[in-house]
């Protein structure tokens, strides 16, 4: 058996199309790029190269590269597959519903590609460290969270040893929102990271807690009023559970109820579980579009048949089809790849409860729950509980008389694979 | 014995089965001549056979929390044992209520008439459909989605660019797609194209294969492969090709594209025609058709509060208020839309009726906003402050659909003409006649500080004046039109969109066009003529010779295009040899990305919502841009 699946891997033909920018330079390809075989075999036998997410990019990035002709591909993929992903996720059908994303799809692409080899792993990126991720010449992600991101991003950049180039891994990036999306290319240290564009985002849509509770005017508000205050008052510590549709039931209906007394129109089971879920609009053509440009860059920076993307590309396809493609530029302050503390000017009677309010609010932070300390001593501790207990006092005094000025303070919360310094002066 | 209570609704057999399964099951299977005569189930297509052990997971989950097993001491409710044979008598009194007045769990249907209520869609988890399709309906609605549902697409070339085209219309449901193809599988196609199996698919019919595969994807389109040439389709059945919605054509031939967009702009009610051409790193996608409209634009801007118009309930509500003696809560709670429109009414009497128009003035009457503040934190004046651009922005039709209203096919309406000329035209005489002067009023409002009760009531408030004006518009129709068709050109009526195209080819028969395409747009109009020249090159061989030509004789085919005198661009040559290094490579990210970029304009065109192209749109994966041409 095994004889004859390497019989017809590579049948004479097979990658007549690929062949043709592998065996020639473009006028605009870089001197250096050796055509020919060296390449080819770099490609199809040594490169290895990592897929973050197996969903709606995932998919697609994966079918890419195994069509290219990568063939060691690993995918790490926590989800199993839910029916509403059947819409774009092409590589899931009914039948697969519940099970790994990560597993089905790598069974797919083996069956449909001959000789292309994907390594799934149904579980969490921190589950792997450093010594796994030195492994791969690529890191491609397709992810939906921000947090993911910037976990994969610190880490690789963390991993750069000056000493040793191979410990370099360039990151691809893809993201994608109804017709628009943005693809670009990471080379941790040297180009902007992940975390140096985070101003870049969307702040998200939070309404403030006093007009859930007392004036609510959209369906939104009665909502949230359901989610963030009803459920747990009836529920107490029980975890709500956005797939559930029991759950997403009895929210729509505790916010029907309230929309109903104040006389708003509007509350519906989609807009509930829209807003609980916080569901963003995905269809498979533009995931096509961002995957098939990260997969572009990933093929032209391992063989080098062609410059790389320097290194955002965006798209808009609602009104046309527009894009920009630009340089992002790399920030000093940036707390993952700078080096240089972030300046923060606070007024002399701002105490520590209210730095962290600020730092919670800040757009190019994006932090919950900062734990906060100078080099020397303990500030504020979320946990564990006894700390957070010792550290309480803390709380109402003010900065300044904790941190000179000058004064160096590291920042660090759960959900952030580093520490942020900051550099903290008083406004007179 | 009558039972008006409804609790003695009960179900000695229920069957799960979806209708439409079965009734085509028993009217197209059992069939004695076929292998379903027999009692095979497996041969009917019909039917999906599960084996009973995972038959017997499928569990539906109780949608009402109550004992369902054993022996119950009475009927779940208020619901006495009565006796006959008078009918049953409806109890009253709290929690006697049978038929749930509040939507909750079993009130979704309506008993008497076994129907779902109108409100069922939004009432109760949604169907498995909705729930597949959940995450495309945020964006074109049900209304997109029955567009795509009622099209049918003809793709013309099973290659790797047309299968991933298809691929993202067929996930996202699509009514109908045929591939015309003529070939068989070779080893190339087997290696590049995601909707072959590679080896095992060479040899094989590529249309019938790649519709194979194609149509796993999702069990509601219909596939069907035409083995059939388009020379042949062109030369004897070419009414055929008009009965799709649109036509998309990846990589033809030029003669063979020429005769297919001729054929296509004959007729302005035959489809669109998306050409689709790509060598290497470098692609090209162009939409052919005469006229595109679209009510459903979904602008980034919402249509105008007409702040400085302000109807007069409004203008009354917000002059009657007494702002001096209100509560102090009351007070922080006024919506900034009464603010500014009593502030500004204040205004223009100091002002002989003018908004403020200078920077000083502006300046001053955001000052008299925060003066009116009882205390320090009302953020409503905040707000106001900061939306005071409303009451100098003035609140006329856009200049886009002013130009609108000028057009022929709108000034010269007959009955037969669409519905978007007579909704505009009654646009243009609603916005000329009606002393505002404005757009139709929407009752959307957004979101600002204010309590429940002041937010709602001005929200009414709105509501009843767009409902009027509404009325008024519609007056002023000349045919009927779907009312919902209505709300949607009302709600968007600042954002409409007229495009008009051109044929296939019209600017390389237009040396003049070109020139100037050498100014404005180099490095697109240098892929562009690279591709262009490419066609032409291949169409002069011989068939079934090797495609290699050079960069000379691409060169003196894109030159020929241009009136002599005129250079090629200076990005020309970087575009060329690009071609000439792959002249034939359908690469599999390049196809990919088409595949992405031409779903998402066929998606537009059907669904009549956003905006599609109206030209070429130039992709270069070498800088990893687009460009429109």
């Amino acid at each position: 058996m095994a004889t004859q699946v390497s019989e017809t891997q590579d049948w004479p033909g097979r990658y007549y199309h690929i062949d043709q920018v592998l065996n020639t330079p473009g006028p605009r390809t870089d001197p250096d790029f050796l055509a020919g075989d060296g390449v080819k075999n770099f490609l199809r036998n040594q490169a290895k190269i990592l897929v973050i997410g197996a969903g709606g990019l995932g998919c697609e990035i994966l079918a890419n590269l195994a069509l290219t002709g990568f063939k060691d591909i690993h995918v790490i993929d926590m989800d199993t597959i839910d029916i509403s992903n059947l819409n774009r996720q092409f590589l899931f059908r009914p039948k697969d519903v519940g099970k790994p994303k990560a597993t089905v799809a790598a069974e797919f692409i083996m069956k449909r590609v001959p000789g292309v080899t994907v390594t799934p792993y149904f579980g969490k990126i921190q589950d792997k460290d450093e010594d796994y991720y030195l492994q791969f010449n690529l890191v491609i992600c397709g992810l939906d969270s921000v947090e993911a991101r910037r976990w994969m991003n610190a880490t690789l950049v963390n991993m750069v040893d000056p000493e040793n180039p191979e410990s370099l891994k360039p990151m691809i990036d893809g993201g994608t929102e109804g017709f628009k999306g943005q693809a670009r290319v990471i080379l941790p240290t040297i180009t902007s990271c992940y975390e140096c564009s985070l101003d870049m985002l969307n702040k998200p849509t939070a309404f403030p807690i006093c007009t859930i509770a007392n004036t609510p005017r959209l369906p939104e508000h009665c909502i949230e009023w359901a989610s963030v205050l009803e459920w747990p008052r009836v529920y107490g510590d029980k975890k709500m559970d956005t797939d559930d549709p029991e759950h997403i039931g009895w929210l729509y209906k505790v916010a029907a109820a309230r929309a109903a007394e104040f006389k708003i129109e509007g509350v519906t089971w989609s807009l509930t579980q829209g807003v609980v879920k916080n569901i963003i609009p995905a269809i498979a053509s533009t995931n096509a579009i961002i995957a098939a440009a990260c997969c572009n860059e990933a093929f032209k920076i391992a063989t080098s048949s062609a410059a790389y993307l320097n290194n955002y590309f965006m798209l808009i396809g609602t009104d046309g089809v527009y894009s920009y493609t630009f340089e992002h530029e790399k920030r000093d302050d940036c707390p993952v790849c700078g080096g240089q503390a972030l300046e923060m000017t606070l007024k002399p009677e701002t105490t520590v409860e209210q730095l962290i309010e600020i730092l919670v609010e800040k757009q190019d932070i994006q932090i919950k729950k900062p734990s906060l300390s100078t080099p020397t001593k303990q500030i504020y501790f979320q946990a564990p509980p006894q700390l957070e207990k010792a550290t309480r006092g803390n709380l109402e005094k003010k900065v300044s008389e904790l941190v000179p000025p000058g004064g160096e303070m590291i920042v660090t919360a759960t959900t952030l694979p580093f520490s942020l310094s900051l550099r903290i002066s008083y406004a007179t | 014995m009558r039972d008006p209570t409804g609790f003695s609704w009960h179900a000695d057999f229920q069957n799960g089965w979806d209708t439409e399964a079965l009734q085509n099951a028993i009217d197209k299977c059992n069939n004695p001549s076929d292998p379903t005569g027999s009692g095979i189930t497996e041969a009917c297509s019909f039917l999906t056979v599960s084996n009973a052990t995972a038959a017997s997971q499928c569990k539906i989950s109780p949608q009402v929390d109550e004992v369902i097993d054993g022996q119950m001491g009475k009927l779940p409710g208020c619901n006495p044992l009565q006796t006959g044979p008078q009918d049953a008598i409806v109890q009253s009194g709290q929690g006697c209520s049978a038929i749930p007045s509040d939507g909750s769990e079993s009130g979704d249907y309506d008993r008497n008439s076994d129907r779902p209520k109108v409100d069922q869609l939004d009432r109760s988890a949604p169907d498995s459909k909705t729930r597949r399709y959940d995450r495309q309906l945020r964006l074109w609605a049900a209304s997109g989605q029955s567009a795509l549902e009622s099209s049918r697409i003809l793709v013309i070339s099973g290659t790797a660019t047309s299968t991933s085209i298809l691929k993202n219309l067929v996930l996202p449901g699509i009514g109908h797609f045929t591939i015309l193809d003529s070939l068989k599988v070779t080893p190339e196609d087997a290696g590049n194209n995601f909707f072959l199996e590679g080896p095992s698919s060479i040899g094989k019919s590529r249309a019938e294969e790649t519709v194979r595969l194609l149509g796993e994807l999702n069990d509601g389109v219909e596939g069907k492969a035409d083995l059939r040439s388009l020379k042949e389709v062109l030369d004897s059945d070419k009414e055929w090709i008009s009965e799709f919605t649109i036509v998309i054509a990846h990589n033809l031939e030029a003669g063979l594209l020429e005769r297919l967009s001729t054929l296509l702009w004959e007729d302005e009610s035959y489809p669109p025609l998306v050409v689709v051409r790509s060598a290497g790193f470098l692609a090209e996608v162009y939409i052919q058709y005469h006229e595109h409209t679209v009510i459903e634009s979904h602008p980034e801007t919402a249509q105008s509060l007409q702040i400085d118009k302000p109807f007069p309930a409004l203008l009354e509500y917000a002059m009657g208020l007494d702002f001096e003696n209100m509560d102090v809560t009351d007070h922080g709670h006024v919506p900034y839309v009464i603010v500014l429109v009593r502030l500004l009414e204040e205004w223009k009497k100091t002002h002989s009726g003018s908004p403020p128009s200078t920077y000083p003035e502006k300046q001053e009457f955001k000052k008299t906003i925060l003066a009116m503040r009882k205390k320090a934190d009302e953020e409503n004046f905040e707000e106001a402050e900061a939306q005071a651009y409303r009451v100098w922005t003035p609140s006329n039709v856009p200049l886009e659909i002013r130009d609108l209203f000028k057009d022929p096919k709108v000034t010269s309406l007959s009955p037969s003409s669409p519905p978007f000329f007579h909704l505009v035209n009654a646009l243009a005489k609603f916005t000329e006649e009606q002393p505002s002067h404005t757009l139709p009023l929407t009752s959307t409002l957004p979101d600002m500080k204010a309590n429940t009760e002041s937010y709602i009531h001005l929200q009414k408030m709105y509501k009843k004046r767009a409902e009027e004006e509404k009325a008024i518009f519609k007056s002023y129709l000349q045919v009927p039109v779907d009312n919902d068709m209505v709300d949607a050109f009302i709600k968007n009526s600042h954002a409409l969109k007229l495009l008009r195209g051109k044929k296939w080819g019209t600017l390389d028969a237009d040396p003049q066009a070109l020139a100037s395409a050498i100014e404005t747009s180099p490095k697109q109009l240098s892929a562009h003529l690279a591709l262009t020249a490419l066609a032409a090159f291949a169409s002069k061989q011989q068939p079934n010779t090797p495609l290699s030509p050079t960069e000379e004789e691409l060169t003196a085919e894109a030159q020929s295009l241009l009136p002599s005198g005129v250079d090629l661009p200076d990005d020309f040559p970087a575009a060329v040899g690009e071609v000439v290094r792959s002249p034939t490579a359908d690469l599999p990210n390049t196809a990919a990305l088409l595949g992405g970029i031409v779903a998402q304009e066929v998606i537009k065109m059907i669904t009549k919502q956003y905006i599609p192209i109206n030209g070429s749109c130039i992709i270069d994966l070498i800088e990893t841009s687009t460009g429109m041409l």
